[in-house]
């Protein structure tokens, strides 16, 4: 029997024991009034505690467990024991859900979490970027009415497996996102957005690349193949005709090997991490060498001067002389006869710059950023005229990202351009100290 | 939710599924004014038959839904808020059919211009851009009307005199553009349809963003002057 019943007899017997002495003492009446009596003041007690008990249950938070005698203390210290009990779990799995949800929240990738019927539990802050979602707000809401781009309540309906969707997020111009929709647990959906951006992007430069270079070859091989044809069918008989098409023919040969060894080069430099050999050489030798060179190139139609202090540059001389002449035989490229180039060595803060100064044609601003991709022109007839391979400029990246070095264009439409190369300190070292 | 009090679950979500049809359209006609746009701008002769062809799915979306409205009057009798969202999408969707509709005339336009082998399209930059505002109001009344938001169809309303104004500057300059050279005429009055057919799309929105604050509101907003731009608003026809 439970010890409250037993206590609960205890009690009762000791009552009437107390009533059956006080009857024998003062009369039967008497008796049955002071165990009355006695009963009432229990019965009271009673009620004090399970008024007690009633309003700590009302608000447990906010006071601790009333003290109590006798059974009803029993029942307070279990009660207490259970509630510690539950807060520590409690406690446990809020933790493990805080660092759930903070997992959730440190991806990488947009997450909404679907119920049954597609509306939305949760979401994390990649997800509110990415698709335009607002957070708390938004919970609650179904998906489609708020992703309503055409085919994606099919897409998400069907969740298949491996099924991914494209999605140019309307607020955010120019990203790509891919969506992914899993199924998981009882008929629960995990949404998932990448962003797709750079991959998009590499994907259409490689297109490009291939298209250009491929348009790049034709172009002079459809020219010496149209000579040939003709000099098989048809040959001249006069020597100086013969030799003007077999000079054109050359030139358009001549074209061809630049853009391979332009390729190759560029090829090369991309592959190989390191630098092949790091040597330390004098800057101005380099630079009075490729103004030489940019002076045969430009035959006497721009003035090329130099302005270079002393200085000592550690790194591969071969690589950055191909960069230099690049550089001086663009200006030369890009600036009408009579025009000045200016290349100067200087120093800022420690750092070496190198940069060529010409009074050219100039390149609009929305240009300058995508200068040194491959095959990027500013204006295609033009270029092409002139010469360029379409990858100078890539190389010239190349080379510097080599050397922890910096490009920089500045240019101003009908002026002309700076373009310079900004050398880190260390690899610098200037005589005078 | 805003429909969870009914005893019927059926009812529910046969009411949710009106409101998330409506805005399945509303997305359809939204890819189908950029399409329209981008045809303008590009001469896209697939895209345009493209636009032709969603149109009729639009069409076929607003006999749905109507259909769907009438039978939750006949078959629950809806009260109060319930009968707001009923009378308010029987609404929308006729202006966002009318939008549809719009697109179809943009894309038709277009292949008149590119039809006549015409490459230099005056103002076309303007154009596009006042097409990308009527998208974008058409976007933010849709996203106002799945999360029931009040105050953002307020702002909506406020900021369809932006497209009026684009309009409005797109044929002053189109005018002048005319004058210099005759010859331009014909395309530049397609462009004119063109840029009406834009300002009507936003005014289509307008609409579509008062029905959203009677939703939530219950009040009726039409043709009712509001102090932020000082005018009274063009009646909506």
């Amino acid at each position: 029997m439970p010890s409250v019943w037993i206590s609960l007899l205890i009690r009762l017997a000791a009552v009437a024991l107390a009533g059956l002495v006080v009857g024998a003492i003062f009369g039967a009446a008497t008796g049955a009034l002071v165990a009355c009596g006695i009963l009432l003041l229990m019965l009271l007690a009673h009620t004090a505690h399970l008024a007690r008990l009633q309003r700590w249950l009302k608000a447990p938070e906010q006071s601790d467990i009333p003290d109590a005698w006798g059974a009803w203390g029993n029942v307070f210290v279990d009660l207490y024991r259970m509630l510690r009990r539950e807060r520590k779990a409690r406690a446990r799995i809020e933790g493990d859900l805080e660092v759930f949800s903070q997992a959730a929240e440190a991806s990488p990738d947009g997450l909404v979490f679907l119920d049954a019927d597609d509306h939305i539990v949760w979401c994390n802050r990649v997800s509110e970027q990415h698709l335009g979602l607002r957070g708390e707000r938004d919970v609650g809401l179904l998906v489609t009415n708020l992703i309503r781009l055409p085919g994606f309540a099919e897409f998400i309906a069907s969740a298949m497996e491996g099924a991914s969707l494209l999605y140019r997020p309307p607020e955010r111009k120019g990203r790509v996102l891919s969506l992914e929709a899993i199924r998981f647990g009882k008929d629960r959906k995990l949404l998932i957005s990448f962003d797709v951006t750079q991959i998009e992007r590499a994907e259409t430069v490689r297109r490009d690349f291939v298209a250009n270079v491929s348009h790049e070859l034709r172009t002079p091989l459809t020219v010496i193949s149209g000579f040939i044809e003709h000099l098989v069918d048809d040959p001249p008989h006069n020597p100086r005709e013969l030799k003007h098409q077999l000079s054109i023919m050359d030139e358009q040969a001549g074209r061809m090997l630049r853009l391979v060894e332009d390729l190759l080069t560029l090829s090369r430099i991309e592959e190989e991490a390191q630098l092949p050999r790091e040597e330390e050489f004098d800057v101005r030798d380099l630079i009075y060498d490729v103004s030489a060179e940019g002076r045969r190139l430009s035959g006497g139609r721009h003035s090329i001067t130099c302005e270079v202090i002393p200085a000592f540059l550690k790194g591969s001389r071969e690589e950055l002389r191909s960069a230099f002449s690049n550089l001086v035989s663009n200006a030369v490229r890009y600036t009408p006869e009579g025009g000045r180039i200016l290349l100067r060595w200087a120093t800022r803060e420690g750092k070496g710059i190198f940069s060529v100064e010409d009074s050219g044609i100039g390149i609009p601003e929305e240009h300058i950023p995508r200068l040194t991709e491959r095959f990027y022109r500013v204006d295609r007839g033009r270029s092409r005229e002139s010469g360029g391979t379409g990858l100078g400029l890539s190389i010239v990246k190349h080379v510097l990202l080599r050397h922890q070095a910096s490009l920089e264009i500045g240019s101003i439409p009908g002026v002309g351009s700076t373009f310079s190369a900004v050398f880190p300190a260390w690899r610098v070292t200037s005589p005078q100290g | 939710m805003p429909h969870s009090e009914h005893l019927s679950k059926q009812y529910d979500s046969d009411l949710e599924d009106i409101r998330s049809r409506v805005l399945q359209m509303g997305g359809l006609v939204e890819s189908q004014i950029l399409a329209a746009i981008e045809c303008f701008g590009t001469g896209n002769y697939d895209l345009m038959a493209q636009v032709t062809d969603t149109d009729r799915r639009v069409n076929s979306y607003e006999v749905e839904i109507d259909d769907a409205c009438t039978h939750v009057i006949a078959k629950r009798q809806p009260a109060a808020s319930d009968l707001r969202l009923i009378m308010a999408v029987s609404k929308i969707v006729t202006d966002l059919e009318r939008t549809g509709d719009e697109a179809e005339k943009i894309a038709r336009m277009a292949k008149n211009i590119y039809d006549r082998g015409r490459l230099q399209i005056p103002r076309s930059a303007d154009v596009r851009h006042a097409g990308q505002l009527a998208v974008a109001m058409l976007r933010r009344v849709l996203d106002a009307m799945a999360r029931l938001d009040a105050g953002e169809a307020e702002r909506i309303i406020a900021e369809d005199v932006a497209i009026d104004d684009e309009f409005r500057g797109i044929v002053r300059q189109l005018v002048t553009f005319v004058m210099e050279d005759p010859r331009t005429i014909s395309t530049v009055l397609d462009i004119v349809w063109i840029a009406k057919a834009i300002e009507r799309i936003g005014d289509h929105a307008k609409n579509i963003a008062e029905q959203v604050i009677y939703i939530v509101h219950g009040t009726d907003v039409r043709h009712t002057a509001r102090e932020d731009h000082g005018e009274p608003d063009g009646a909506p026809q």
